[in-house]
This record gives structure tokens, C-alpha cells and sequence, in this order.
């Protein structure tokens, strides 16, 4: 019987603990812009590394910035 | 009373100078109403991530006020209909 083999997922730093951010604001595009891909969509909370509640206000954010033209909806990188 | 804070983008064909001016007019809804307006943040031209309205860039102002909710809503909705406005967003900062 060969043992199931049990990968254990590296635990990323959540990176606004590391830029010590206690508010995600919609007018921060610097620090929204970390949470979107080069295609201007929204990273995965598997690959942000954030909590729950943080990637939920953290989509709200980028969504708001998008409205104002702050972010792109998409951009036609390649 | 509560906390508002709206985001404008302002037409980039109005001249700079004028859109202190015209601000101020918009403005005058809140005081008028017993509202207060507590910190007016002109970023200035700055590129749209998209176009609206064929126009590439805009004049990003954000204001922070108290007012009450009525008063808040006239004056978005006093913004959209002015041609020289190209979008706002009303928000309660505490509200998240």
C-alpha cells in the first residue's frame, strides 16, 4: 500500500500585513494594481495570499477604481 | 449628517483655473443645505485607464463632506447633469 502523498501548501506572507495597511481604499491604485494580473484582472486569493474579508474588500476596491477609470477593466497586454 | 466623499472627473477641455471655480458653485448645495464641506483634493489631469466619452484624460477632484443623505444626493445628482462632469462616484468612506 503506497501512502497517499499529503502536499502541504506553502503559507504565503500576506503582503498587506507586510506593507502594514489597515484600509483598502479604491483610490490607492498603487497598491491595487499588486492584485491584478497584467491582463487587469483580479488576482486569486490563492495567489494574493490575503484573508477572505481582505480579498473582498480588496475586489470591492479594484471594482470602484475600474468605475473611475483608475484601473482597466482590461488591457490588451499582448 | 454623515461622511461622504465623492470622486469627480472633470471634462480636461475646461480650463484648469475654471475648475476651482466651478467647483465651488457645486459646492454651495451642501453649505446651503447645513452641510460642511471638509477637505476639497484636486489631483489634476490625469490618463483614464479607458475612454469616456472620447476623452483620454481627466481631472480627478475628490471631496470629502458631511452632509445629510438628500443633500449628498442632489449634488451627484446636480454633477450628472452638468456637460462638463464626465462621471462621479458618491461613497461613504465609514461604510465599508
Amino acid at each position: 500500500m503506497a501512502k497517499p502523498v499529503v502536499r502541504k501548501p506553502k503559507k504565503k506572507a500576506n503582503p498587506l500585513k507586510a506593507a502594514k495597511i489597515d484600509k483598502i481604499d479604491y483610490k490607492d491604485t498603487a497598491l491595487l494594481r499588486k492584485f491584478i494580473s497584467d491582463r487587469g484582472k483580479i488576482r486569486a486569493r490563492r495567489v494574493t495570499g490575503v484573508s477572505v474579508q481582505e480579498q473582498r474588500l480588496i475586489a470591492k476596491a479594484v471594482k470602484n477604481a475600474r468605475e473611475m477609470a483608475l484601473l482597466p477593466y482590461s488591457s490588451s497586454a499582448r | 449628517m454623515r461622511q461622504y466623499e465623492i470622486m469627480i472627473i472633470v471634462d480636461p477641455e475646461v480650463d484648469d483655473r475654471q475648475v476651482a471655480s466651478s467647483l465651488e458653485r457645486f459646492l454651495s448645495v451642501i453649505t446651503k443645505d447645513s452641510g460642511t464641506v471638509d477637505n476639497v483634493d484636486v489631483w489634476g489631469r490625469r490618463r483614464l485607464a479607458y475612454e469616456i466619452k472620447k476623452r483620454s484624460e481627466g481631472v480627478y477632484v475628490v471631496v470629502s463632506f458631511t452632509a445629510e443623505s438628500a443633500t449628498a444626493k442632489e449634488l451627484d445628482r446636480q454633477l450628472g447633469l452638468s456637460e462638463q462632469i464626465l462621471r462621479t462616484k458618491l461613497l461613504r468612506p465609514d461604510a465599508a
